[in-house]
């Protein structure tokens, strides 16, 4: 009898356990699937902010793209009357037996050094018929001042309303007051009253240098002597050859043909 | 600590990649040449190029040091190190003479030669930072932690009930086992 009022308070028991686990397991059950369902929320959330944040950088890239590629001239590339189809400025007889091309920057030192050392010689022998040289000026050096293609588009100015032999005055008055790389830089009054002691017309010529008239021209020359495999300055090229040397007194041997 | 190291990755790598896009993102032009004269890709795709590195090299510097998207920032800027490995040993290999434009210029320059290996090793540098974070992108303040942590969105008192239950609930699951 004791014994099996035990085994019944047993099995009471039992059942009591058994429903109170069972409670317990639906409970734990309940936790597990609120728990899972606020991970998947919170996953999701964090989905959304990733695609959101890639979104973002995605927009700053592409808007970025466009602001940069709107930075160059919108301005045609119209080429000053006057001036060769190779953006340059050619001096001297069509058949003269030697020919040379100068790329060069009105702001680079080794190219004032360079127009210094044989500017004159070279002068006498275009004059002289034997040699015909192409000046091409490039704006390569914008990113130490706007110097450098505002003076070149000061040269197409002059060229354009004034002819070559005051470019070619204006070229040779650039190189003689050339600023150093550390500025302070001629600024446009200064390119003007340039221009006006080479021989141009201040109302010729202020408007076109103010208003960067042949910055196209200029941005085309620039990309055309990079296209060229031409990416510094003074690159010097004797009848067709690169001239290879790097000195100054190399080079300028190299132009009047006195280097053997 | 090595979250540290992640933060110290991400500025380093971050500030390099700020500095050399802003000096170059003005003058796109020079860019473009200075992707030309390496001579490497097909002129139909240099212009765009030239264009869009400085530009990235900006936005994924500015991901790095803030710390968004580190991994994916990191995973890029590794890739870019490499493509820019590749640039600058190919010119030396072919006798180019060129500034690598990494910060502004590029095309010809008399001394390239003297500056190729260290131009390496400071890309190998800093694409090993770059690789760490693509292997541990965790660091500290990094605004990934703060985009990305789980933060519970629940009344605290509540929170605490949960966890209590769910606690519960693990020790009858062991139990039942």
């Amino acid at each position: 009898m004791a014994q099996k009022k035990t085994s019944h308070r047993t099995a009471d028991e039992k059942a009591a356990t058994q429903a109170k686990r069972e409670a317990r397991r639906a409970r734990t059950d309940r936790a597990k699937v609120a728990a899972e369902e606020r991970r998947k929320a919170e996953k999701r959330k964090q989905q959304l902010t990733r695609v959101g944040v890639v979104a973002g950088v995605l927009v700053l890239l592409v808007g970025g793209y466009f602001f940069v590629s709107s930075l160059g001239s919108d301005k045609a590339d119209t080429p000053p009357a006057g001036a060769s189809g190779d953006y340059g400025l050619v001096l001297g007889e069509p058949d003269a037996p030697r020919s040379v091309v100068i790329y060069e920057d009105f702001l680079c030192p080794f190219c004032g050094q360079l127009e210094q050392t044989v500017g004159e010689q070279l002068d006498a022998a275009v004059e002289a018929g034997e040699i015909k040289v192409e000046y091409r000026p490039l704006g390569f050096l914008a990113r130490i001042s706007d110097y450098s293609p505002q003076s070149a588009n000061a040269f197409a100015v002059v060229l354009d309303s004034s002819g070559p032999e005051v470019a070619k005055e204006f070229h040779d008055l650039l190189y003689a007051d050339q600023p150093s790389e550390e500025g302070p830089f001629p600024d446009d009054d200064d390119l003007v009253a340039l221009a006006v002691e080479a021989g141009a017309e201040e109302a010729d010529v202020r408007p076109g240098i103010e208003d960067m008239a042949f910055e196209g021209w200029v941005d085309g020359a620039n990309d055309a002597a990079s296209k060229a495999d031409v990416n510094s300055t003074p690159s010097v090229f004797v009848d067709g050859e690169l001239v290879e040397d790097q000195s100054v007194d190399e080079i300028a041997a190299a132009i009047v043909g006195t280097s053997g | 600590m090595k979250d540290w190291i992640g933060l110290v990755a991400r500025l380093v790598t971050g500030g390099v990649w700020i500095v050399a896009g802003a000096l170059k993102v003005l003058h796109p032009d020079e860019s473009v040449r200075a992707v030309r004269a390496y001579d490497l890709l097909p002129e139909t795709i240099v212009p765009a190029v030239g264009q869009l590195l400085p530009v990235l090299e900006v936005v994924i510097g500015l991901c790095l040091v803030l710390g968004i998207l580190t991994r994916g920032a990191g995973g890029v800027s590794a890739l870019l190190f490499v493509a820019f490995i590749i640039g600058i040993a190919s010119a030396w290999a072919r006798g180019l003479s060129i500034d690598c434009g990494c910060f502004g210029g590029g095309g010809y320059i008399p001394d390239a030669a003297e500056k190729y290996p260290a131009e390496i090793a400071r890309d190998v540098g800093l694409l090993a930072l770059s690789l760490w974070l693509v292997i541990r992108p965790m660091s500290r303040l990094a605004l990934d932690t703060v985009l990305f942590t789980r933060t519970p969105d629940h009344d605290p008192t509540d929170d605490d009930e949960d966890e209590g239950s769910l606690d519960g609930a693990e020790e009858d699951l062991a139990q039942n086992r």
